[in-house]
């Protein structure tokens, strides 16, 4: 914000500085666990009045001082240097907080510099009582050095009081200091006796090595303890909400700590090495091998420290792209651009949005991210991404993955920055809206009906309204192919009667849609995710497109469960809303009783690829595709830590619900984790860059432009909304968020969404829904405020789908399914969902409605049996009318 | 674009600017002392040695230089990281900001010092055995010790000029190197020919020190104090060339319209005129003096030029204090300490009786 950015796209400011402070580091803790070694070996070489540990002394500060005063010297500097260039803003904070630490640090850095050059050069001038004071002098100036500089570094980490107090002491004796320096210096002690071997194993004389090797293995592995115990120490000083951040939510952590404890394994080999008898040449080559495991377990611990800190670059206060955490509201409010003293740019307009765009990367992207770079390149990073999803991306950044910082500024500033990395980097269109299409309405005969005649009423519906199934199958399954129907047969009479025995219901699918597995490769896959050879063409549940209905006794109706039907017709065209045709038979005369049609809905429009990035499976209309599928299997894998893609790419998808359960299809999913739903939404919920219904129709296929346009019952001709009845989609999310409190990750996901509901009433979903009554009160006409947030029924009995009225009759039977209720309006023909009340009440309003008992009474009726308030004229005609 | 909004809000320093600018001219003479001693000497040897055909008189001329330079360049760095710390402390803001712009070729300093630091090394180790290599590590050395002083030169203007700032929205990849500036080349020219002067002194002062014959110990300090009274005498054309080329109105300050920058001009000017005059006439001890006293007086104008720089832009008044007074006593109380211990190394690493004992 205050200084100009480094625009260093492909190798990275933070490159350079992990690079040269790693290397640094390393030998800063030579320096001063050498320190240690160069005193206590010489105080050993004189006690024992040994010549050969004396040459070996004089011969290995001649080393030790070529590379830690030299190398280490100037690489010191060279951190001071580069952290500069990276982050100006973060080394100025440092050096003005913290200058007279820094000045006592040089102060001991001189002394350092000067004791190791007198006990060089004056080596044997000196009496050995004075070059023994010299010697410890040293290591002390290097110790002190270490003891000034820990305090800034853990400051860095754990600034502990000093956020509110902005006292020196309080910042520099953190809750991590002691900790920290404990550990340091057991590992500076261990460093010690490794490099101690350098000089060992070049040396020409054999008693010397004989020796020498074996003082330079207790000097590695007597610190091994200590260094268990301080790590274990350290650990403990740090926050647990940074320790969950970077050992759990950041996978790139994983490698680290395990390259951290196989390096430490490896180290402890060292020392088991040089005990062993070996050729000389063979303890060169491993000298070399072993300094550079001694390496990578020094970088290792670092770069853990390091990535502890983030988001920040001084913890909870000023983040690692400079901004202020104290300046973040006011950010948001007023923008980035306006307070960014080095940006061309300074007001988001139409014109300079790329400009724009690159201005705001360079302030909040590239102190970390490359563009086409050695690291973190943000091109591969987002390369699955849409528009749509990098604002998405930008939007709930560093919500739940909170070791990324948040996105700062306006909404303006988010679209340009997005539009810069997906225009102006990836090359990529900027699609804002969803896809637009146009359905063609198809015919549908309605089936005959004659009231003075027929003594059947056959009234048949799905269970769900609106329901999908994902048809990328060789890499996941949101749901299978698995349609229910439900049907109740009604004998006419004075007293109507639901008839349950002596008949047989039957259902086939309309034609063009027997075979869907010519359209879909679920039946390949289906061993792999439920463990079922099935044939082609039949359901989880045993049915095919044609069949016959089994009594459900709990539900008093016919129920023909997991129909495998599919979207698409032999023809190519997309249909999602097939037609069965339900036939009731007598079942000794095999007399036809009645005879019907419902639709079974069916999608494949799943909005994935608004920001997971790939075009539609089939024909361009529809269905997710594999570049969809596969990007998100990775995201999936990148985040969590699994191996999805992999597992899927080589012909074994697994199925989500083996880990999340889900009540929609029975799966008891794993302990510990989210069940489908919940995990879906509640991760989703925090990413979702738009608000009201239009967040669902991202991905559910209820989009009034879109291919399906499934929310087609009386609702959304009245004007409602999906958030109406749901909620908005944080307070949809936080209510099956609620009900898992008990994991972690419900608690992480929760805890940045907001509500216009203060508190969001757990729900498990599919089993627990908005309940029609809350806004129907007593079935009367609803109140403008009401809301279905919150009335989550209790029973699973007590759904829509599943409850009875008065008499025995299903909801759904009179007034069809869930998003689909009469009078409906669908997209592919007028009348297609509303079959069954144009066929036996030449109207499209619920069975029954506008005084049309007679549909199953054979004399008026003028009592509200079924439900209260049945008996009068329909409110909402209009809506038909309009239809 | 207006560069004055481009100039970043400074941090609050934690003690009186005074205190830090103190600190900084301090030990920054002692710091230029040593570069300016290893770079001259460096470029006076090589001239030499380059000159001087007898391996065994090149050995007994040069190598009692080339063996100090390591521990010279040692100190060198170390007294360089107080005059840049306590100079952030009040201009970092500025600093950060040229250092950013320039930042490829500020970053290259740091390997290359440390290339330049063991190339010292090997000129001095390898002096006999391997002349050649031994006189390519030095010219190296050379080379990246000129590249490093070119560059803060740079970049010391660079903070000093917000003007030309706006060039980072051309050159956004730290790729600004604004060395184009009409005083930049006799600013890098001061620094350069300074660096033979007092490598000339270095000369002078080793052999001043070594058990050699009087005669060859004369000789030799005879042969420095030349090369500095030379370098002066260059220098001074320089200076002039250097104060010629700046802003009307600063030469008009230096000219007696700011008495302290006259003051200190004019005292570095006469002093150094003064030991130019010393060394031609060998004298070796008023000349040492009368060089630290120019020296002083070159960097306090030094000083005086930059804030004449800024007072469009900034002044250490500006600065806002938020005081750390009790960490303040402590570094002043473990400097001291410090000192004190150091000078106790000193002394038993260069006992004479305890020398003599040991042996």
């Amino acid at each position: 914000m205050n200084y100009p950015i480094w625009e260093l796209a492909q190798l990275n400011s933070g490159t350079l500085v992990a690079f040269i402070a790693t290397i640094h580091a390393y030998v800063a803790h030579l320096a001063v666990g050498g320190g240690l070694f160069l005193w206590l070996t010489d105080l050993k070489a004189v006690r024992d009045n040994d010549p050969v540990i004396k040459a070996y002394v004089k011969r290995h500060t001649w080393f030790f001082l070529l590379l830690t005063m030299v190398f280490g010297g100037v690489s010191g500097v060279g951190i001071w240097f580069i952290i500069a260039l990276a982050n100006p803003a973060a080394t100025s904070s440092l050096i003005h907080h913290f200058v007279f630490g820094w000045a006592i640090e040089w102060v001991f850095f001189i002394g350092e510099i000067v004791a190791l050059l007198i006990y060089h050069y004056r080596h044997d001038q000196m009496r050995e009582k004075d070059r023994l004071r010299v010697a410890f002098l040293y290591f002390l100036f290097a110790w002190l050095s270490m003891v000034v500089i820990n305090g800034i570094l853990a400051f860095m980490l754990t600034p502990g009081k000093w956020l509110e107090t902005g006292q020196f002491w309080d910042g520099f004796l953190n809750p991590s200091y002691f900790s920290s320096l404990f550990f340091r210096s057991a590992a500076a002690v261990m460093i010690a006796g490794l490099f101690g071997y350098v000089t060992v194993v070049f040396s020409k004389e054999e008693e010397l090595r004989g020796k020498m090797v074996k003082y330079c293995t207790k000097w590695l592995l007597y610190p091994v303890p200590f260094i268990m115990a301080g790590a274990f120490w350290y650990i403990h000083s740090v926050p647990e909400s940074v320790l969950q951040t970077t050992f759990h939510l950041n996978a790139q952590t994983q490698f680290v700590v395990t390259a951290f404890v196989v390096t430490s394994v490896l180290i402890f080999v060292a020392g088991l090495f040089y005990s062993l008898r070996t050729t000389p040449l063979l303890q060169k080559i491993m000298v070399f091998v072993f300094l550079l495991i001694g390496l990578g377990w020094y970088s290792s611990f670092e770069y853990l420290r390091e990535y502890a800190r983030k988001p920040y670059i001084i913890h909870g206060h000023m983040y690692s792209t400079s901004i202020l955490a104290a300046d973040v509201e006011m950010l948001n409010r007023e923008g980035v651009l306006k307070h960014a003293r080095w940006s061309s740019v300074h007001q988001v307009t139409e014109e300079n949005r790329l400009a724009a765009g690159r201005e705001l990367f360079n302030l909040q992207c590239l102190a970390c991210h490359t563009i086409g770079g050695v690291k973190n390149d943000i091109i591969e990073k987002t390369r699955d991404l849409t528009y749509m999803g990098m604002i998405s991306q930008l939007y709930g950044q560093g919500k739940v993955l909170d070791y990324m910082p948040r996105f700062t500024g306006t909404r303006q500033e988010m679209e340009a920055l997005a539009a810069y990395i997906i225009s102006g980097l990836q090359g990529k269109e900027l699609v804002t809206t969803l896809a637009q299409f146009d359905p063609t309405p198809v015919d549908n005969e309605i089936p005959p009906f004659d009231s003075a005649t027929d003594d059947y009423v056959l009234l048949a519906w799905n269970d769900l309204g609106m329901h999908c199934i994902s048809d990328c199958d060789p890499w996941f399954i949101l749901l299978p192919p698995a349609n229910t129907l439900e049907a109740q047969l009604i004998k006419r009479g004075a007293l109507p009667e639901v008839i349950t025995d002596g008949i047989v219901l039957k259902f086939r699918v309309e034609k063009g849609f027997e075979n869907p597995s010519a359209h879909v490769e679920f039946w390949d896959f289906a061993e792999s995710y439920f463990g079922v050879r099935l044939d082609k063409n039949r359901g989880l549940g045993g049915k095919g497109l044609e069949g016959e209905f089994d009594w459900h006794e709990e539900r008093n109706s016919f129920v023909a469960e997991m129909i495998p039907v599919v979207p698409y017709h032999d023809d190519g065209s997309f249909q999602p809303y097939p037609l069965f045709i339900i036939d009731a038979v007598e079942k000794e005369t095999g007399r036809l009783l009645a005879s019907t049609k419902a639709v079974a809905p069916v999608s494949t429009e799943m909005g994935c690829r608004n920001c997971h990035g790939g075009g539609w499976r089939v024909n361009g209309v529809s269905g997710v595709a594999d570049e969809t599928a596969v990007n998100i299997l990775k995201v999936h894998d990148r985040i969590n830590g699994t191996a999805l893609y992999g597992s899927a790419s080589q012909g074994s998808p697994v199925l989500c619900q083996s880990c999340h359960a889900d009540p929609a299809i029975g799966a008891p999913g794993t302990e510990g984790h989210n069940n489908f739903s919940t995990a879906l939404h509640g991760w989703h919920a925090n990413y979702m860059h738009v608000e009201g219904g239009r967040a669902c129709v991202m991905c559910h296929p209820a989009a009034a432009e879109g291919n399906t346009r499934c929310n087609r019952g009386i609702h959304p001709q009245m004007g409602l909304t999906c958030t109406n009845c749901h909620g908005t989609m944080e307070e949809h999310a936080t209510g099956l968020l609620n009900a898992q409190m008990e994991n972690p990750s419900s608690r992480r996901l929760v805890k940045n969404l907001t509500t216009t509901v203060s508190e969001v009433k757990p729900r498990t979903p599919w089993i627990q829904e908005p309940q029609c009554l809350a806004c129907h009160r007593q079935f009367k006409q609803p109140a403008r405020s009401s809301s279905g947030v919150n009335s989550w029924n209790e029973a699973f009995s007590q759904l829509y789908r599943i409850r009875t009225d008065n008499a025995g009759l299903r909801c759904s039977a009179c007034h069809n399914s869930p998003h689909s209720e009469y009078p409906a309006y669908n997209a592919f023909g007028k009348h297609r969902d509303n079959t069954q009340p144009m066929q036996y009440a030449r109207s499209p309003l619920p069975i029954g409605a506008e005084f049309s008992c007679t549909v199953c009474h054979k004399k008026e009726m003028n009592h509200s049996v079924h439900h209260p308030n049945m008996v009068r004229p329909f409110r909402n005609k209009q809506a038909v009318r309009e239809q | 674009m207006d560069y004055t909004s481009l100039i970043p809000v400074a941090d609050s320093i934690p003690a009186p600017a005074w205190l830090f600018v103190i600190l900084e001219q301090l030990i920054f003479l002692l710091h230029i002392v040593l570069i300016n001693a290893v770079l001259g000497g460096a470029l006076i040897m090589l001239f030499g040695r380059n000159m001087e055909k007898d391996s065994g008189t090149a050995y007994n001329r040069y190598m009692p230089v080339a063996a100090q330079l390591p521990v010279m360049v040692a100190l060198a760095i170390n007294l360089g990281v107080p005059p840049l710390l306590f100079m952030q402390v009040v201009f970092g803001h500025l600093f950060y900001t040229s250092s950013v712009l320039m930042a490829v070729y500020w970053i290259m300093i740091i390997p290359l010092l440390i290339l330049a630091y063991y190339a010292i090394y090997i000129h001095k180790l390898k002096f006999l055995r391997s002349p050649l290599l031994s006189k390519l590590s030095l010219g190296t050395a050379i080379l990246f010790i000129l590249y490093i002083g070119y560059i803060q030169v740079a970049n010391n203007a660079l903070m000093e000029q917000p003007e030309s700032w706006t060039a980072y929205f051309a050159q956004r990849g730290g790729t600004f190197l604004n060395s184009s500036h009409q005083t930049f080349l006799p600013r890098y020219l001061h620094f350069i020919v300074s660096s033979v002067a007092i490598g000339g002194l270095l000369f002078a002062l080793v052999f001043h020190f070594r058990k050699e014959t009087v005669e060859k110990r004369e000789e030799s300090i005879r042969r420095g104090l030349r090369i500095f009274a030379l370098a002066t005498s260059v220098q001074v054309v320089v200076g002039c060339w250097y104060l010629l080329s700046l802003p009307r109105e600063f030469i008009l300050q230096f000219m007696g319209r700011n008495a302290l920058a006259t003051f200190f001009l004019l005292a570095g000017a006469v002093c150094g005129t003064g030991a130019m005059v010393t060394a031609w006439s060998g004298q070796f001890k008023t000349t040492i003096l009368l060089t630290l006293a120019t020296l002083a007086a070159m960097i306090i104008t030094r000083y005086q030029l930059r804030i004449m720089y800024l007072n469009d832009h900034f002044s250490v008044s500006e600065l806002t204090l938020n005081p750390q007074y009790g960490v303040m006593a402590l570094f002043l109380i473990i400097l001291v300490a410090g000192l004190v211990v150091i000078g106790y190394m000193l002394k038993v690493g260069f006992n004479k009786t305890e020398r003599s004992a040991a042996q």
